[in-house]
């Protein structure tokens, strides 16, 4: 299992009980579990998919994790364990999706991205700046630099070879470089 | 500003490259400042992702959720759980999928068979006992419909008795050792496999009516 | 005049080839019957089916949906068998009752829901989702996240990587050639059988109630065991060294025992655990 940015996985005893509490079917219990974690949740889904979708993402995502609780067996902490859960489903919602294809080639949309504007009210953020990678390299970003997801990982995931995992990590950090003082 | 050398400074960041490649590209990063630059604010871009901060939505989502798993909620509350018991400071829970591990990593005490046989195990039976009924009455609503042809009918009761069958071993282990963590989350997990296969058999039942 | 009719009466073909876009999904839908799809190089999607007269095949193209659905005057439609030809990266939603469905070459998702059939997948990446109900069901070749579901039959994956989760309850499991971190793999009456990769940091969980374990432990694995049965033995090839044990449980760990060790959880009930290195498991088999 990949290790997660520090802070991820650590579990209270509070979060143990919440957990056990919410898998024998106490709705307060999982209410508390989401608002602990809503957070990171909506913020991968915001950034894999969209802002105009992540709300769905992350209330599917938390109705799965109650569907599922059943299975968590402990090993993990709840939060990594619910991190990829979230990780697995929006990759799944978005192989059904018929609004966007995914593109594993290196296109040209990468090396024409906006150049900074000089505008203030036009300027990108870095996270505005990750939303506009093309898909396949906006997933390979942030399961590997912001989630920590190693490269044979993300290939399995994704449907991919490492080597093109390795590719768009790096055409997304060239895109990336010019938006990290905003 | 792309070639060979450039191309491969993100892997050279990540520790990917094999270590004549890297030797190689060190030796490179030597003589060239470019190459130097990039990959520096190639590190900047790596750490400045590990510091995005999260941030929740704008509304509030849990009302949405509350909705959608209210009714599993319900029969959630109606499925067994294996004996529970709250000690004072300490939690010992025994849920439907085994937690049993929650006892070992905090070095909890296991309290005896008789506390463990109370009321929460025989009110966990009794709504399973309820939540099985109500699955099966389903199932046989679909069977005398014909919902279900004869084949899928088979296969389930097959499996359903393989399932009984494995439950009666359990409870007769049980029965015999009642404190045994490992024997109450086999019996644990195997009632619940009996529930997720009488709602799968009463969702064909009432997909095909 | 009368050798027409017949033609008619008992036997009609359909065959058509569609102009897709790229990025269309293939749904068919087919309550009894087979479908069979294979990958081939077009761009464009074939749709051959053997179906008597009196049913209808819809070949219907909305959006970025090609949908194939067996339509009947009948209450009930006979039969009917589909050969389709589509594209390898075309993501596949194929869908039947009493329906065999074999897929083969896919390079995309794929999504099998049958219930009195047998499911054949060779192929298949991204999300490879596979479920019968009364139904062997065989994957070979795949990658991503893999889920395997049956109620009355066997299991097998060959040759396949990623997140893999099977389950059955009257059945066997058999994991062969599998490159994964994650593997979940249940059944109530019947082995299972794993010979795949340990990483570091995966997590292994094996379980039956009637039958026996069989894990093949590669020789530089890292890993910490932990055996639980009831009434069944642990059958080990090489030695073990047993580090913590209860009644029924016992732990025990292989290779370099760190924070990075792979968890192995392996449960039988009543049925033996045999561990065995992988080359001794080609043995056991032709014995």
């Amino acid at each position: 299992m990949t290790e997660l940015s520090p802070g991820v996985g650590v579990e209270t005893d509070a979060e143990t009980a919440d957990v056990a509490l919410a898998a024998s079917g106490d709705g307060r219990a999982f209410e508390r579990l989401y608002r602990a974690h809503v957070g990171r949740i909506h913020s991968l889904a915001r950034r894999m998919a969209g802002p105009e979708v992540a709300d769905d993402l992350t209330q599917d995502v938390f109705v799965r994790a109650w569907d599922k609780l059943g299975t968590f067996r402990g090993e993990a902490a709840f939060g990594s364990w619910l991190y990829r859960l979230a990780v697995n489903l929006i990759l799944g919602k978005r192989q059904t999706r018929n609004s966007e294809r995914v593109h594993f080639d290196a296109g040209a949309s990468l090396e024409t991205a906006p150049a900074m504007a000089t505008e203030p009210e036009l300027t990108l953020d870095f996270e505005d700046a990750i939303a506009r990678l093309p898909d396949g390299a906006r997933q390979v970003f942030v399961l590997h630099d912001v989630a920590g997801y190693k490269h044979e990982e993300i290939a399995a995931l994704l449907g991919i070879v490492p080597g093109t995992s390795k590719s768009q990590l790096h055409h997304a950090r060239m895109a990336l470089r010019g938006y990290l003082e905003r | 500003m792309r070639d060979q050398w450039s191309d491969q400074l993100s892997d050279y960041l990540d520790d990917e490259l094999g270590r004549p490649e890297r030797e190689a590209l060190d030796a490179h990063l030597t003589g060239c400042v470019s190459c130097r630059v990039l990959l520096e604010e190639l590190r900047r871009v790596h750490a400045r992702a590990g510091m995005l901060r999260d941030e929740p939505p704008d509304r509030d989502l849990w009302p949405g959720i509350s909705r959608k798993i209210a009714p599993a909620q319900a029969r959630r509350a109606l499925v067994f759980s294996v004996p529970q018991l709250l000690a004072a400071g300490v939690a010992l829970m025994l849920v439907s999928g085994g937690t049993a591990w929650l006892a070992g990593r905090r070095g909890a005490p296991v309290v005896g068979p008789s506390a463990m046989l109370a009321t929460p195990a025989s009110k966990g039976e009794a709504s399973y006992a309820a939540a099985i009924a109500q699955l099966e009455a389903a199932l046989d609503a679909g069977r005398t419909s014909s919902a279900l042809d004869s084949t899928t009918v088979r296969a389930l009761e097959h499996s359903l008795a393989t399932i009984d069958s494995a439950i009666q071993d359990a409870r007769q282990a049980l029965a015999a050792d009642p404190a045994s963590a490992y024997l109450n989350h086999h019996l644990a997990d195997t009632m619940r496999r009996k529930l997720e296969l009488l709602r799968q058999a009463s969702a064909l039942a009432t997909a095909r009516t | 005049m009368l050798a027409v009719l017949a033609v008619f009466a008992f036997g009609q073909q359909t065959d058509t080839t569609v102009t897709v876009p790229p990025g269309t999904r293939l749904e068919v839908t087919n309550p009894s019957g087979n479908i069979v799809v294979k990958a081939w190089t077009q761009k464009n999607v074939r749709v051959h089916a053997d179906h008597e007269a009196a049913d209808l095949v819809q070949v219907t193209l909305e959006g970025t949906v090609l949908r194939v659905k067996t339509a009947s005057r009948r209450t009930s439609p006979r039969e009917v068998n589909y050969i389709i030809s589509a594209p390898a990266g075309m993501a596949l939603s194929l869908t039947g009752v009493k329906t065999d469905i074999d897929v083969d070459g896919s390079q995309a998702p794929v999504t099998i829901e049958t219930v009195n059939g047998e499911v054949n997948c060779r192929g298949g990446s991204g999300l490879v989702s596979l479920k019968s109900v009364d139904g062997e069901i065989a994957l070979q070749q795949a990658k991503g996240r893999i889920e395997i579901s049956t109620v009355n039959d066997d299991i097998s994956a060959t040759d396949v990587s990623g997140e893999l989760s099977a389950s059955t309850v009257s059945g066997d499991i058999e994991l062969r050639n599998v490159e994964s971190a994650s593997v979940e793999a249940s059944t109530v009456s019947g082995e299972v059988t794993y010979a795949g990769s340990i990483s570091d940091g995966g997590r292994y969980h094996f379980a039956t109630h009637n039958g026996d374990v069989t894990f093949a432990v590669p020789e530089k694995a890292n890993a910490t065991i932990s055996i639980s049965t009831f009434n069944g033995d642990l059958d080990a090839s090489f030695p073990v060294n047993v580090a913590g044990a209860s009644k029924h449980r016992f732990t025990f760990s292989i290779g370099v025992a760190t924070g990075r060790a792979a968890r192995v959880e392996i449960e039988t009930f009543n049925g033996d655990i045999k561990l065995r290195r992988p080359s001794e498991l080609d043995e056991d088999d032709n014995e």
